[in-house]
């Protein structure tokens, strides 16, 4: 049952926040108490996996018809996603807390979180791929209705291009739910059964609709440009969301069916999955150099760091994989704190141009110390998590193949070119004398706590990140090769 | 002498009765219209009145149908197979809400909805194929007449339901031709071939009848102007109990032949998704951007069709086709039903909607999402399990044209969303007060948005196909 909670409790939280106004109730209070109960009940039902005395926790279902099961299962790597995903969402509806939004925006992020803790628990490809899709419906309305100037094609565009990959998705599904009929004669739709035949030109037509399929959420170059122009204009909550926690369900798809169901195909292709990796890195990261918006450059980045993750999973050695699933949880925390403080940036002056601002540190010191910190942590400066993370990535990497390993590694190099200039444009450089922005507040009591929220855990990743590596690593132990 | 000449009348008559109860659903039908003309006749007509005969006589129909035991010969024109229960099922659910909320003013609507149904019902019977063109000729004339008698508001509807007429001819002519070939190949009427060529041609004939009734491409240019033309309550009916019947009889003409045409039916509904897709995108009339869509809708039904007779036609592998017929039951009406109750003609009007009436807003955009066929709604999973079939039916390049098509409607569903919620401006609604249209637009919006989530259903479904 405790499972099942997990998904629906967001899902009736929401419910009851769109129904507030009604019995004049304040929205943003009961999304919030909805959302702090959520993250309670993540923290307690997973307090095993810390101690590791609990390696994985299910509740199987019976079949209701055509072999799809109701069926959830959690392991350490889900856990700890849902905890990044129900701790994101309450920082989320915290950051957008003084606007005047209506019951729709709070209810939306907490269908959301429902739906994407389906995705992290799903043990029925039914379900999942149900989860997966009802992830792009609160989605949609966050971005079209709370979003910036160009909300409305970005909205559109999103949508349009997810589904598309999600129909491959289905596709690949499909193919390995006929797949296992046609060897046992059963219809089933569980993942811990479904395996993809060795060899046949279907096993690798469904192989590569699963790398689209999960490669348009990651996203993979060349099918990510929805991604800038919706973290761009998704209101900053959305944008927290969006890059901290969506951009995870594909990489968890790789992990978690992906390279399972395809034993030797996921085998094949990891020459070609690592070379999309660095591909990725290197794309990003270039491409991010050359934005002039704060929130653009950020979104590029998070291409590049989702290439990192790619990148030590495609190793399939353990340090890879460890380093992979780490940087997942990462990059949702540096990244969200961009955002966020970006959001309270644009909050305060409607602007998020680089060219915009110039020398904030005189007006705004704590928001430039907790931008820097956060600024190394992406970088990935040795002794915040983001090194960890890329450093075992590319070491799993330098094991299997060395090249693919060095364009990682000017990836990484790249990376302290597009974010220190921005850094030092924003808050430490001469003031822009075209910029014409307002006085700056530094932030108040909420602010600074949302992001010491975040910053403590990027310091304690980055400093011991033992207990994480214990929690994911028997969910990640049997697929390194 | 005489007693026993009495019991054995007695025993007569009470085997005639007997013969009779499966007949039940059709005569309490009969006797629905029967009343309706009588309340018309006595010239004291009352609305509630007409509408409550008529749903007496469809709930005395639906109680004989799920009471009758599923198999059997009734007589060599009527039997009954497990199918027909679910038929039946289908065609009155979908003519319920038009019943229940039609603003019926006189008692001929409301006798030509009963009549057809009436044909509808035998149709479901029919024992040979000589029972099923009158039934469809039943079904068929009562809905050229409500067509024309029941027109969208301020636009004559004559011209459509002449052009509906037409194609009803045309089509009632290819099927007779159909027949008249069967006669000759097999020298009777019955149901299955002799797999001659002068039969397959037959059965071509004949399907292509079911086709045009269907309105799938290329023997669509009548759909839209019908749709367009009628009010918007009748088009819900006309998309999904009238569209059933077309399906039930393309199913059963699928069923017994062995004619090569079965290979071209997915590649039709293929094609016909594809051109509602592209025909829609530009549409500025809403009613007749849903007539597109239900174009859509019979194109994915087409390609089920095809998939089941390549699986078999089996009884129980007609479950997607059920399902996606009933579920459609409650999107179609719910959309139809809403431009009803709102009075929205234009996009234009739609725009602001999601901030002046939310609730309102929130359930056609739960229709709409839900015939584009997205997850978590029920349009999704009748979707899923049609193109599910196909896939295991080896369709594979229908099904990917068919998955483009679906992705390329998205973008006009999309944008009934983006009208009500994005745009800026103040709503242009109509709203009278109708607590009916206004229960039923609500009640479809919420099946349409829970009950993909619930594969429960079909467990349901199956219990009742046995």
């Amino acid at each position: 049952m405790i499972l099942t909670l997990f998904w629906a409790f967001p899902v009736i939280g929401a419910l009851f926040t769109l129904l507030s106004p009604a019995f004049n109730l304040r929205a943003r209070w009961v999304s919030i108490i909805c959302a702090a109960m959520e993250l309670y009940i993540v923290l307690q039902a997973g307090a095993g996996f810390w101690g590791g005395h609990l390696a994985s926790l299910s509740e199987p279902g019976k079949i209701l018809t055509y072999g799809i099961s109701y069926s959830f299962s959690m392991d350490g790597l889900s856990w700890a996603l849902c905890l990044l995903n129900a701790f994101l969402t309450v920082i989320a509806l915290l950051s957008s807390w003084k606007q005047d939004l209506s019951a729709g925006f709070w209810a939306s992020f907490l269908f959301l979180e429902g739906a994407v803790m389906g995705v992290f628990l799903a043990q029925d490809f039914f379900f999942f791929y149900i989860f997966w899709e009802a992830m792009l419906i609160p989605m949609f309305f966050i971005i079209g209705l709370w979003g910036s100037e160009n909300r409305k094609h970005a909205a559109i565009k999103f949508f349009l291009f997810t589904f598309f990959g999600s129909l491959f998705l289905l596709l690949g599904i499909l193919a390995l739910v006929v797949f296992h009929h046609q060897s046992t004669g059963v219809w089933s739709w569980d993942m811990d059964i479904l395996r993809a035949p060795n060899h046949g030109l279907y096993a690798i037509l469904a192989f590569a609709a699963f790398v689209v399929g999960f490669g348009v959420k990651i996203p993979l170059v060349p099918i990510h440009t929805w991604l800038p122009d919706a973290h761009t204009e998704a209101p900053a909550a959305g944008s927290i969301i969006l890059a901290g926690v969506l951009l995870k369900v594909g990489v968890y798809g790789f992990l978690r069916v992906l390279l399972p169901a395809f034993p030797e195909w996921g085998m094949k292709s990891l020459p070609w999955l690592g070379g999309l990796a660095a591909i990725n890195v290197i794309y990003g990261a270039l491409s991010a150099m050359a934005q002039m918006d704060l929130k653009r450059l950020i979104a590029y980045s998070s291409i590049a760091h989702l290439g990192f993750c790619v990148l030590g999973i495609a190793s399939r050695t353990a340090q890879g994989l460890a380093g992979g699933s780490l940087q997942l949880i990462n990059h949702g925390l540096t990244t969200g704190a961009l955002f966020l403080m970006v959001g309270f940036l644009y909050e305060r002056t409607h602007k998020r141009g680089l060219a915009d601002f110039g020398d904030l540190v005189s007006q705004a010191p704590i928001l430039t110390f907790f931008f820097g910190v956060t600024v190394f942590a992406s970088i990935g400066l040795p002794g915040l998590n983001g090194f960890v993370g890329e450093f075992m990535s590319l070491s799993g990497m330098a094991k299997v193949s060395l090249p693919i390993a060095v364009v990682g590694v000017f990836g990484v190099t790249i990376a302290a070119f597009y974010l220190l200039p921005a850094f030092q444009a924003v808050f430490l450089g001469e003031r822009n004398s075209a910029s014409v922005s307002p006085r700056v507040f530094d932030l108040d009591f909420r602010e600074q706590a949302l992001l010491w929220l975040l910053i403590i855990p990027m310091i304690v990743i980055g400093l011991h990140p033992g207990p994480l590596l214990n929690i994911v690593g028997p969910a990640i132990g049997k697929l390194i090769l | 002498m005489e007693p026993d000449s009495a019991r054995k009348e007695t025993m007569n008559s009470a085997a005639l009765f007997l013969r009779l109860i499966p007949m039940g659903s059709g005569i309490s039908l009969f006797c629905g219209v029967l009343g309706v003309a009588f309340v018309g006749i006595s010239k004291k007509i009352s609305a509630g009145l007409i509408r409550t005969l008529g749903l007496l006589s469809l709930a005395a129909a639906a109680a004989f149908v799920f009471a009758q035991p599923a198999s059997g010969v009734i007589s060599s024109l009527l039997c009954a197979d497990a199918m027909m229960k679910a038929w039946c099922g289908v065609f009155y659910a979908g003519a319920l809400p038009f019943l229940l909320a039609g603003t019926w003013t006189d008692e001929v609507s409301v006798l030509l909805l009963l009549g057809s149904l009436l044909g509808m019902t035998f149709l479901a019977f029919s024992a040979n194929l000589l029972m099923l063109f009158i039934s469809l000729e039943l079904l068929s004339l009562p809905v050229y007449l409500l067509v024309a008698l029941t027109p969208a508001q301020g636009r004559p509807s004559w011209e459509a339901a002449i052009k509906y007429f037409f194609a009803g001819s045309v089509s009632a002519a290819f099927f007779l031709l159909g027949l008249a070939c069967h006669y000759s190949a097999t020298g009777g009427f019955a149901f299955a071939g002799n797999g001659s060529f002068l039969d397959q041609t037959a059965f071509s004939l004949m399907a292509l009848a079911a086709l045009f009734k269907i309105g799938a491409v290329p023997w669509h240019f009548w759909l839209p102007d019908v749709y367009e033309a009628s009010e918007p309550m009748l088009s819900g009916f006309l998309s999904t109990s009238v569209k059933a019947a077309g399906v039930f009889l393309l199913m059963r003409l699928v069923e017994y032949s062995q004619a090569s045409f079965v290979s071209l039916l997915p590649a039709i509904g293929a094609l016909t998704m594809v051109f509602a897709a592209l025909a829609a995108l530009n549409q500025q009339r809403l009613q007749r951007l849903l007539a597109y869509s239900s174009l859509g809708h019979a194109g994915v039904l087409v390609l089920g069709v095809g998939a089941w007779a390549l699986l078999g036609a089996t009884e129980k592998g007609a479950l997607p086709i059920f399902f996606y017929l009933f579920s459609y039951i409650f999107m179609s009406n719910g959309a139809f039903f809403f431009l009803e109750l709102t009075g929205v003609s234009q996009w234009s009007d739609l725009r602001g909607l999601g901030k002046k009436r939310p609730v309102l807003a929130f359930c056609f955009a739960a229709l709409a999402l839900s015939l584009a066929g997205i997850p978590p709604t029920v349009g999704f999973l009748a979707k899923f399990l049609i193109f599910w079939q196909a896939f295991k039916a080896g369709l594979y390049v229908p099904l990917i044209v068919a998955s483009l098509a679906t992705l390329a409607a998205l973008a006009y569903y999309l944008r009934i969303v983006r009208e009500m919620y994005f745009e800026e401006g103040s709503p242009n609604l109509k709203l009278e007060k109708m607590p009916t249209v206004n229960l039923i637009v609500s009640a479809s919006a919420a099946y349409s948005a829970i009950a993909g989530f619930l594969p429960w259903i079909l467990s349901a479904f199956q219990r009742v196909l046995g």
